[in-house]
This record gives structure tokens, C-alpha cells and sequence, in this order.
């Protein structure tokens, strides 16, 4: 009869995982059996976090473009996002002050995305070309210590412009945070707010123009190609340092709609701002598999979800949120590192 | 040719130059002036930075040229110093005149006061003093291009002649008395022998504020040779180090303190309890992450580390770690019924400990798992076709590391009397990343005069304070990109006497120069 081999490493993943599964399942019995949260308030949590889970997917988006086309995690990405924030922040003050929000919500909630987002865009740009471009060809060591430099850089250099007092975001009088539709779910009222709408609209909307951008357009094609090979791809006649500022263009682009999406829809924006979120979209990408669009989208929101309800599921304090979300994030590179979707990368990676 | 370069450069200098006034780098300057030469006031400082701006913009103008001559120089200069004078003149117009409306722009730029501004118009109006400032650059920009120029052209004059340039080293060594003593093996340790004997005898005769301070240098040089061990030898980049520190010291707080948990244990027992936790806490780490790739271990512990505070924060653990105030009273170290908890005492027991674990760290470099550590950085694949069971020595990689960080965390809790969820930040892993990175990855001088720069240096220069962060990040990039193998790089044992094309290669450490290109 022939032996099955069984290793000590599977053995292990599967005591710790039939051990996380028991305690879940313990935990959420508990929680059930008490009736400790009415059918309102899982409805509330969950269309809070389809909401965050949207912003963390536009997030990831650019992490897993980058890391799709370098094999680099950009570690300044949240810290992008950030300035995209503040960048939406002193428009909307200026409209504020001078009336126009009022008058023009939607132009001036338009503009606002366009400045965050075009701000966002040249620090993605001037990021690369001076802390990454020089060290292409690096071990790969060398260009994460950069990239975590800059976003140290980028983090100080936001607290000493604009200081470390937390603002708010003063959005336009038709949009006001925390006002919307209100549906009835058993008899009691849910909010789905405006800000809320708008989040998850435009995300998607974001989400859908990337996908078309990479599939059906000349730079989608050529992204692709260096993402598959970047010696093939140049002597293809691709011009590679142009594909990566571009590809660098587009995830700033993602991230400072994401950052005005947080202003707007949170309300409060400080120089730290960027750092938690952008760790949570990067687990996102993780949990889609890593270099996967689709993927992206999809580990975004699974984890928005995760995190609003996990507090309650596994009746824990909320405060412990961002600790659960990064338990999500060991236990995926544990049990499946490549993620729901799998890894779409060209080259294997040590 | 040279208008091109000017204006790309203008705006990179101008870009800059709006940079640095928004952040308060010219009133820094001011100051530093003002304290460092005994200049009466802070306009010298202000405007050195601007013109001293200038120079560099019309000097990296001409230095970005391909096409040589002066009157391309001419042109560069000018260029560089008419966008970067006009687009930082419009900048300041704009902050001028708001201020003079009436409106305080500290409400969105902190660094913006009345003062701050009032440094750079000289008192005169918004438009004017635009106009002085453009004028100040653009006259630095040409006289910086035309030194280029003129340097450029010395050196070629000096290359032509058939003259070699001499490095300052080079120059050193020429005179007979320093050849000497640089050439023989003793010189060194006699210098080591000095250097020691000063550091025994200074606490004698420095304050109590220099003491901590050579104190706290100590322990960063404990907590660098650990991580050291993780990311410069084993090649493990952890972010998450300071949660290795924290278990140090909340162990060593929670067995001494009378509050939350009044055990009241010795010191003495508290330390090896503190390190032996550390350790285990590595291993624990270290299972679930030992077969991720290089950038994910980076990510898992960083998210480590933030559990670790934001768990010692949260109201869970209150009762078991004192929440969000933290611990007070952890006890002192007691000898021979004489408690000797002060700096001073505390200096020289911090000087034993950086011994150890320099006398530690040595050994296991050279030794077969120090070997394996190497081989694992350079190419993990190949160390595990060679016969290294990968598995162990990450664990003990891990194991070490957070060992040198428990001690570390335990001698600094019980010298502050305090410990709370606040000391454990990322900062601190930052902080010991970059200084392990600054002296030289994988190199124990490295790693020392990284600690004495980066945690020393700051110390001396209070004025720099809020910069020192912004400086810290800055400098990892520049490090990465002009010299990654660090200030003090480690020197590998040669058992081949290189070849002399490979000789320039020595310089990087090997895992910079092999490492796989292009993936």
C-alpha cells in the first residue's frame, strides 16, 4: 500500500485554521444566541463597510498596478492618497468662503475631484521618477526602503505644511455627511447617506474605466506587455520608463479620488490619514491576489464588509477594527497567499 | 539647447524652493544662524537659503547641458533663474497679499506666520518684494552657472594636462605619520582603546541631560546590532521591531511595578524573564511568516507591530497592561542594596549591554550560523540546495533579533520608570531601520555610528527637532539611491584576493551587486 506523506507545515495550517473556524463559529453563536444586534444594525454595518470597502478597492487598484508592472510594493501610495485629500480640502474651503459650493454643488464637488486627483497624479509622478526610477534593476530590498523613506517624507512634509490638527472637510450643502434616504429594515430606519452614495458610485465608475483603460486602450495594451516581460515588451517598441510614469499617473489618479471620496464621506482629514487605509487597501490587493484587477475590486470590498462586521461578529469591541483587518490579511498570506482571485503575475517572485 | 535645461530646471528649483519656505526651512535657517555665529538677526540665515537656492538651480542647469559654452551657460542660468525667480515671486506675492488683507494663513499652512513671511518681503510691499525675491534669484542662478562653468572647465583644463584628481584620502595618506599608523593592525585598537576610555570616563563629567541622551544612543546601538541580525544578515526586512522592544518592556514593567499587577519582582529577574519573552514572541512571529516573500514579511510586521500598540491601547487589556496610560513606578535595578537607577549608573550598564551584544553579534557573524544567514540573503534557493534548513535559522534570526529588542525594551522601561502603549510606535522601528541602514547594512560599526548619527546628532542640533523625521525619510531614499551600502559597509572576509576588475564591485556589498536584476 502506498504511504501518503503528510507534512508537518499542511498539518499545522489545518489545526490553525479548523482552531480560527471554532472560535468564529463560537463567537458568532454567542452573539446570534444573545440577539445582542437587531437586523438594522447588521444592515447598517454592512452598507458601511460596502462604502469604506469601495474607497479601500480604488486604493488597491493602484497597489496592484504597480506591483503587477515593478514587483514593488509602493509604500508612499497611502501617503498619496493623503495629499490628494488635503489638495480636495483647500478647494472646497475656497468654494466654501466664497459661496460657490452653494451655488454649484456638483461643478464644485467636480473640481474638487479633479484637483485631488491631479495632485495626487503629479506626486505619483514626481514619486517615481525620483525615489524608484533610479533603482530599477535593484534587489528588491532597495527600492521597498525607498519607497518606504518617501512616505515617511511625504507624511512629515504634509505635518509641517498643514500641521497635525485634524480638519473637516466642509462639503457643499447638498452633501451634507450623515444626511440621505432612509429605508425601513424591521420597523426601524437605516440611512444610506448621500456621501455614501456618491463613495460607492463613483468607485465603480472608477472601477469600470480602469478595467477599459487596461483591456481596450494602446497604453492598456502596453501596460500589459511590460507587466508580461519588459525586454520583450521594449524591443516590441514599448517605451517602458513611459509605461511605468504612466502607470505611476493612473494609481495616483486612483488615489486622490479616494482621498477626497474619504474627506468627503468621513469628514476628517489629517496628515496621518493615509497610512491605516492605504495598509488596509494593500491587504485588499493581497486578498484579491495580488497584481489582479478584478482582484483588487473584489479583496476591497470582501475586506470593507469584514471589517465592519467582524467587530460584531466575533462580539469584540470595535475599537479593535484595524486589528481585525490585519489578522485578515496574515491569515490570507497563510492559508492562500495568491489571494480569492489568484496572483496574475508574469515572473515567479522570491 | 541650454533654454530647454534652464526651464526644466527652474521648475524643479522653483518647486523645491516653494517647498522649503512652506515647511519653514528658511526661518530654520534663520535661527540656526542666529544661535550657531551670534548673527543679531535671522534675515542673514533667510536669505542664504535663497541664494544659496539660486546658485544650485543655475549650477545644476549648466550641469544637465550637453552643449558647452558660455554663452549656452548664459542662457541656462538665465532661464533657470527667471522661472524659478518668477513662479516663487508669484508664490510669495500670493501669501504677501492675503497676509496683508487681514487673514491669518496659519489656519491652513502652520508654518506661515506674519513673522515667517515678513522674512521674506523685507517689509515691503507684495509686489515689490516679489520682485526683490525673483531678482535675487535669478542674479544667484547666473553667478551659480557661470561657477559651474568655470569649475567644469578647470577640471577638464586638468584632465587635458594628463594630471590626475586626488581624492582627500589619497592626500591623507601621503603624509609619512598617517600612512604609518593607518597601515599597522595596533594603530586601531589603540584608537578602539582610546575611544573606549573616553566613554567610561564621560559620564563623569557630563549632566545628567547628556548621560540619558549618550544613554538612549546605547540603547538604539543594542536595538540596531538586533535588527541588524534580521534584516542586514538574514536579510528579513521587519517593520515590525518595536513590537519586540514593547514585549521587553511591558514585561519588565508589569513584573516590577507595583500597579497594575503588584508582583514587585526583582530587576534582576525581570531582565532574562523580558528577553526570553522577546524571544518567543520572534518565534511566534516568525512561524506564520517564515515562507512569505521578501515585501510581504515587510507588511505582516508592520501590521504586527501596530496590533501590538493598538492592542496595548484598547480597553481589553486595561486591566492586564494599564490601557492607554500605561505603568508607572517599574522598578530599578538594586546592587548590593544600593539602587541604581540614575543616568549615570544607568550609562554603564547600558555600555556592558551594547558589549555584549556586540561581542554576540561578532561571534554569531563568523560562526556557521552566521554563514548561513549570508547565504539565505544572497539567494535563499540556492543556501537551501546547499544543505540549509532555511526554516531554523529564519526562526533564529527572528529569535536573536528580538532577544537584543527585549533587552533593550526592558533596560528602557525600567530607566524612564514608565512604560506606555506611546513609546512603541512605528517611529521607533523607522528610526532603527534607518539608522541600521545609514551605517551599513549587515556591518556592526555601521550600525554604530548610524545610532551616534541619527539618534546622537539630533541631540546636539535641537533646532532641527521638527525636521528630524522629514530628514529621516529624505535621507533613507538618498541613501538607497547614492550609497546603499551604507556609510560604514561591512567588509567581507577575502579569501580570494579580488581580480582587478572586480575590484570596483567590492565596494557594494554583495547582495546589491548579484542580486537578481531586473525581476
Amino acid at each position: 500500500m502506498k504511504e501518503r506523506k503528510v507534512s508537518l507545515g499542511l498539518l499545522l495550517r489545518l489545526g490553525i485554521g479548523l482552531l480560527v473556524l471554532a472560535f468564529f463559529a463560537y463567537r458568532f453563536y454567542g452573539v446570534l444566541a444573545r440577539q445582542a444586534y437587531g437586523a438594522e444594525t447588521w444592515a447598517r454595518l454592512a452598507i458601511s463597510g460596502l462604502i469604506i470597502g469601495s474607497v479601500y478597492a480604488v486604493i488597491a487598484l493602484g497597489y496592484t498596478l504597480v506591483y503587477g508592472i515593478l514587483f514593488m510594493i509602493n509604500f508612499a501610495h497611502g501617503e498619496v492618497m493623503m495629499i490628494g485629500a488635503f489638495a480636495g480640502y483647500f478647494v472646497l474651503e475656497a468654494f466654501a468662503a466664497s459661496g460657490f459650493s452653494a451655488r454649484q454643488p456638483v461643478l464644485a464637488i467636480l473640481i474638487t475631484f479633479l484637483a485631488g486627483m491631479t495632485v495626487s497624479m503629479l506626486v505619483g509622478i514626481s514619486l517615481e521618477r525620483i525615489a524608484y526610477r533610479p533603482l530599477r534593476g535593484a534587489p528588491r530590498l532597495v527600492p521597498l526602503i525607498s519607497a518606504i523613506g518617501a512616505s515617511i517624507f511625504l507624511q512629515n512634509a504634509a505635518q509641517l505644511m498643514f500641521g497635525s490638527m485634524r480638519r473637516t472637510y466642509s462639503n457643499p450643502p447638498a452633501l451634507e455627511r450623515n444626511v440621505g434616504w432612509v429605508l425601513d429594515v424591521a420597523g426601524k430606519p437605516v440611512s444610506i447617506t448621500y456621501t455614501g452614495v456618491l463613495t460607492f458610485a463613483f468607485s465603480v465608475v472608477l472601477m469600470i474605466g480602469l478595467y477599459l483603460l487596461v483591456q481596450r486602450t494602446r497604453l492598456g495594451r502596453a501596460m500589459r506587455a511590460v507587466a508580461e516581460n519588459k525586454e520583450a515588451a521594449a524591443l516590441m517598441g514599448v517605451d517602458v520608463d513611459r509605461v511605468i510614469a504612466n502607470t505611476f499617473a493612473i494609481s495616483g489618479v486612483l488615489a486622490g479620488a479616494a482621498g477626497v471620496m474619504w474627506g468627503l464621506h468621513n469628514g476628517i482629514i489629517y496628515h496621518y490619514v493615509g497610512f491605516i487605509p492605504g495598509l488596509k487597501a494593500f491587504t485588499a490587493a493581497v486578498l484579491g491576489g495580488i497584481g489582479n484587477i478584478p482582484g483588487a475590486m473584489l479583496g476591497g470590498i470582501v475586506l470593507g464588509i469584514a471589517e465592519s462586521l467582524a467587530p460584531a461578529v466575533l462580539d469584540m469591541p470595535f475599537q479593535l477594527k484595524d486589528v481585525l483587518a490585519f489578522a485578515v490579511l496574515v491569515l490570507v498570506l497563510i492559508f492562500r497567499p495568491t489571494g480569492i482571485l489568484g496572483e496574475v503575475l508574469a515572473e515567479e517572485k522570491v | 539647447m541650454g533654454l530647454r535645461t534652464g526651464i526644466r530646471t527652474g521648475l524643479i528649483a522653483a518647486i523645491v524652493t516653494i517647498f522649503l519656505i512652506l515647511i519653514g526651512v528658511h526661518m530654520l535657517m534663520g535661527r540656526l544662524l542666529q544661535s550657531w555665529f551670534y548673527v543679531p538677526a535671522h534675515w542673514p540665515g533667510v536669505w542664504l537659503m535663497v541664494v544659496l537656492l539660486g546658485l544650485w538651480a543655475g549650477s545644476r542647469a549648466v550641469g544637465q547641458m550637453k552643449a558647452r559654452s558660455w554663452g549656452n551657460t548664459l542662457l541656462a542660468g538665465a532661464s533657470a533663474g527667471i522661472i524659478q525667480g518668477a513662479l516663487v515671486g508669484a508664490a510669495l506675492y500670493l501669501l504677501a497679499s492675503i497676509t496683508q488683507a487681514g487673514v491669518d494663513l496659519r489656519a491652513w499652512l502652520t508654518q506661515m506666520s506674519q513673522e515667517s513671511i515678513a522674512a521674506l518681503t523685507l517689509g515691503l510691499a507684495p509686489l515689490p518684494a516679489a520682485g526683490f525675491i525673483g531678482g535675487v534669484l535669478l542674479v544667484s542662478a547666473v553667478a551659480g552657472a557661470a561657477w559651474r562653468e568655470w569649475r567644469l572647465r578647470v577640471h577638464a583644463a586638468r584632465l587635458a594636462r594628463g594630471e590626475r584628481t586626488v581624492s582627500l584620502r589619497e592626500r591623507l595618506l601621503e603624509i609619512p605619520a598617517v600612512a604609518q599608523v593607518s597601515s599597522n593592525p595596533l594603530s586601531r585598537r589603540v584608537l578602539m582603546g582610546v575611544f573606549m576610555v573616553l566613554l567610561l570616563i564621560a559620564p563623569f563629567f557630563l549632566g545628567q541631560y547628556w548621560n540619558y541622551n549618550l544613554g538612549t544612543v546605547g540603547i538604539y546601538v543594542i536595538l540596531g546590532l538586533g535588527l541588524n541580525i534580521v534584516v542586514g544578515m538574514a536579510g528579513l526586512l521587519d517593520l515590525g521591531y518595536v513590537a519586540f522592544f514593547a514585549v521587553g518592556a511591558y514585561t519588565m514593567a508589569l513584573l516590577t511595578a507595583p500597579q497594575p499587577h503588584h508582583i514587585q519582582m526583582s530587576f534582576w529577574l525581570a531582565l532574562p524573564i523580558g528577553v526570553l519573552l522577546a524571544a518567543i514572541a520572534g518565534i511566534l512571529l516568525g512561524i506564520p511568516v517564515l515562507r512569505m516573500r521578501g515585501d510581504y514579511l515587510a507588511i505582516v510586521t508592520l501590521g504586527f507591530g501596530e496590533i501590538i500598540r493598538i492592542l496595548s491601547k484598547s480597553d481589553v487589556l486595561t486591566g492586564f497592561t494599564g490601557g492607554p496610560r500605561g505603568v508607572r513606578n517599574v522598578g530599578h535595578p538594586v546592587l548590593f542594596g544600593k539602587d541604581i537607577g540614575n543616568e549615570f549608573y544607568f550609562f554603564y550598564f547600558i555600555l556592558i549591554g551594547v558589549i555584549l551584544a556586540i561581542i554576540i553579534t561578532r561571534r554569531l557573524e563568523h560562526s556557521r550560523v552566521g554563514r548561513a544567514w549570508r547565504a539565505m540573503r544572497e539567494d535563499e534557493k540556492v543556501a537551501q540546495a546547499m544543505g540549509i534548513y532555511t526554516l531554523k535559522y529564519k526562526l533564529m534570526a527572528f529569535a536573536m533579533g528580538a532577544a537584543m529588542a527585549g533587552f533593550s525594551g526592558a533596560i528602557f522601561a525600567s530607566r524612564n520608570s514608565f512604560t506606555g502603549p506611546e513609546d512603541f510606535v512605528l517611529l521607533v522601528s523607522i528610526n532603527v531601520l534607518a539608522l541600521v541602514i545609514v551605517g551599513g547594512m549587515g556591518s556592526i560599526p555601521g550600525v554604530i555610528l548610524g545610532a551616534f548619527v541619527l539618534k546622537g546628532l539630533p541631540e546636539i542640533l535641537r533646532e532641527l527637532e521638527d525636521y528630524r523625521v522629514l530628514v529621516f525619510g529624505a535621507l533613507l531614499v538618498v541613501m538607497m539611491i547614492v550609497r546603499p551600502q551604507g556609510l560604514w559597509p561591512a567588509s567581507r572576509p577575502q579569501l580570494e584576493r579580488p581580480r582587478p576588475e572586480e575590484e570596483a564591485l567590492e565596494e557594494a556589498p554583495a547582495e546589491l551587486v548579484e542580486g537578481e536584476v531586473g525581476s
